[in-house]
């Protein structure tokens, strides 16, 4: 590796930021370093982590974590879920990079993680532009008006989903690829998602489908056995708090088990199994709840979150005119998350002043 | 209809108030004072119990005024002067007892009384009491709900703007326009609630 770093020694100079002749490329050199060689320096913005863990590995992480997802959606729904990943990566990189150029700063490796999920909560079919309209908005609007990684208020993939959702209602909603039907294995090409079966025939999809993925939905929720063992190890990682995902799931069964027991509500709240292996609730609670950066950062904080989560997704899914609740659910939660941290505090402190 | 049944429509526009029909998010109402004073929970939190009890106040009052002079005399056409004479009669009126009786009360919630007078969430609360017909139970339902829907995105946004460090915030959008953003934002994910008991 010794004449890599020597040529990067080489070319600094030239990426200087105030004398170099690409002084405007910088960061992209920047990151280009960093990539083979482990910086020098700390991160410089959120999320610290408590561990002997830095942005880069901590993002690294959740991919690795995502990958039995990107696997299994490859393997249902065909090689487009890879063009589909390409697009995200190019519209939202140039989003970032430009960003980071006009900045002067350093590119996150934050966006790794982003461009990643936002495919993976997207309908199968979706065209390719409209991937790419999704991930800018989110990007754009989500993430680097708040000043980029580490300063966002909302999930910056959900803010694209909900985005692309009520901007492009039938692309959205229509054609849901029949798990298996690139190849030909599949009885018909498009079927209704396991959520929308319910919602409007009152079938509950099997759970074994539901476990290994074999049901219509977006790209990378439907494999609920790969999101399981995902979500395990990024728990046992450190990189995500086992309590949101915990109270997430917690209050999704206790509050559908009370709305399914009620005679009256029972054709309209799924029951609890069904509840959290169809649609994107695991998907949501194990990738995107959990993001440190838009959940409240106090333990008590973390709970009530997830609680939350829980009791609107229940809400949503069952009363909305929509069918999946985990998108809106999440972004609301993330909206309120400050103020969750503020009043957990301030009752704190309260506690140890009179205490 | 008896009385539970009364009871749960009440609630039901109360919670369609205050989430499916959120005043500020849904219907962008009362966005002056939502911009101006979300600089800290505290303020925001004065703030919000001013609205919420002006709201209901207001629409009490309004309900009865129309309920019993307009509508006889066929004056309907008079509602928006006479809704906004009644509202800035309420809130000084409010302003002199809380004076006279409760000074710590009026020390907290003084200063945005009379700012809420012009808040246009109020005028809307009353007019949107009147085209959907409301009896009184749900007129005061929906009074509270929605208050409370406008408590709770203005304690959301203050929470919100507490945490953000605007040194990375592209400069021409610090102030109101980072707040617009999240306002925005925030509306696009009450979407969600669309449908969730909108009846009644």
């Amino acid at each position: 590796m010794k004449w890599l770093l020597k040529l990067f020694d080489a070319m600094r100079p030239m990426f200087d930021e105030k004398k170099g002749v690409f002084r405007l490329f910088t960061p992209i050199f920047e990151t280009a370093e960093n990539i083979f060689f482990y910086p020098a320096d700390r991160t410089k913005a959120f999320p610290h982590v408590r561990d002997p863990l830095d942005l880069k590995r901590y993002m690294g992480t959740v991919i690795v974590a995502m990958f039995p997802c990107v696997a299994a959606a490859v393997y249902y729904f065909g090689p487009r879920v890879l063009a589909m990943i390409l697009m995200s990566y190019v519209v939202g990189g140039i989003v970032e990079v430009s960003f980071a150029i006009i900045r002067k700063g350093e590119i996150h490796e934050g966006f790794f993680v982003t461009g990643m999920i936002f495919p993976l909560v997207l309908p199968p079919s979706t065209p390719l532009w409209v991937v790419g309209v999704g991930i800018f908005f989110g990007t754009f609007f989500g993430k680097e008006v708040f000043g980029g990684t580490g300063r966002n208020i909302f999930n910056p993939a959900l803010v694209g989903r909900i985005f692309v959702t009520i901007a492009f209602p039938t692309i959205m909603t229509s054609g849901w690829d029949a798990p298996g039907a690139w190849r030909g294995v599949a009885d018909a090409v498009a079927t209704a998602t396991p959520m929308a079966l319910f919602k409007t025939q009152h079938v509950l999809t099997p759970w074994f489908d539901l476990l290994i993925g074999n049901t219509a939905g977006s790209i990378g929720e439907t494999f609920h056995l790969g999101i399981i063992l995902g979500g395990i190890y990024l728990i046992y990682a450190k990189v995500c708090d086992w309590r949101i995902p915990a109270f997430y799931l917690g209050s999704v069964v206790l509050f559908s088990a009370l709305g399914s027991s009620v005679p009256a509500l029972e054709a309209k709240v799924a029951p609890p199994l069904f509840q959290l292996l169809g649609g994107g609730l695991l998907f949501g609670a194990m990738f995107m709840a959990t993001d440190p950066v838009t959940s409240p950062s106090t333990k008590v904080g973390k709970w009530l979150f997830g609680v939350f989560c829980g009791l609107l997704t229940v809400l949503i899914r069952s009363f909305s005119g929509y069918v999946e609740g985990v998108m809106f659910s999440i972004v609301i939660m993330n909206a309120f998350a400050p103020l969750i941290d503020h009043v957990v505090l301030a009752v704190k402190y309260k506690e140890a002043r009179t205490g | 209809m008896n009385v539970s049944g009364e009871l749960t429509q009440a609630l039901v526009v109360a919670f369609s108030a205050a989430f499916t029909g959120n005043i500020l998010l849904t219907k962008f109402l009362g966005m002056c004072p939502f911009l101006s004073v979300s600089r800290q929970v505290k303020t925001a939190t004065g703030l919000g119990w001013a609205v919420i009890f002006v709201l209901t106040g207001t629409c009490m009052l309004n309900w009865a005024v129309y309920r019993y002079i307009l509508v006889p005399l066929n004056l309907e056409f008079l509602r928006f002067i006479l809704f906004i004479v009644m509202i800035a009669a309420f809130v000084q009126f409010v302003e002199m007892v809380l004076e006279r009786y409760s000074p710590v009360l009026y020390q907290n919630l003084g200063i945005f009384l009379p700012l809420i007078t012009v808040n246009c969430a109020i005028l809307g609360a009353s007019l949107f009491m009147v085209i959907r017909d409301y009896s009184f139970i749900n007129a005061v339902s929906f009074g509270l709900g929605s208050g409370f829907g406008w408590m709770l995105a203005i304690l959301a946004m203050a929470g919100i703007r507490e945490k953000l460090k605007p040194e990375r915030i592209p400069k021409g959008l610090r102030g109101p326009g980072i707040t617009l953003i999240i306002v925005g934002l925030m509306a696009l994910a009450f979407i969600g609630f669309t449908g969730v008991l909108s009846g009644g």
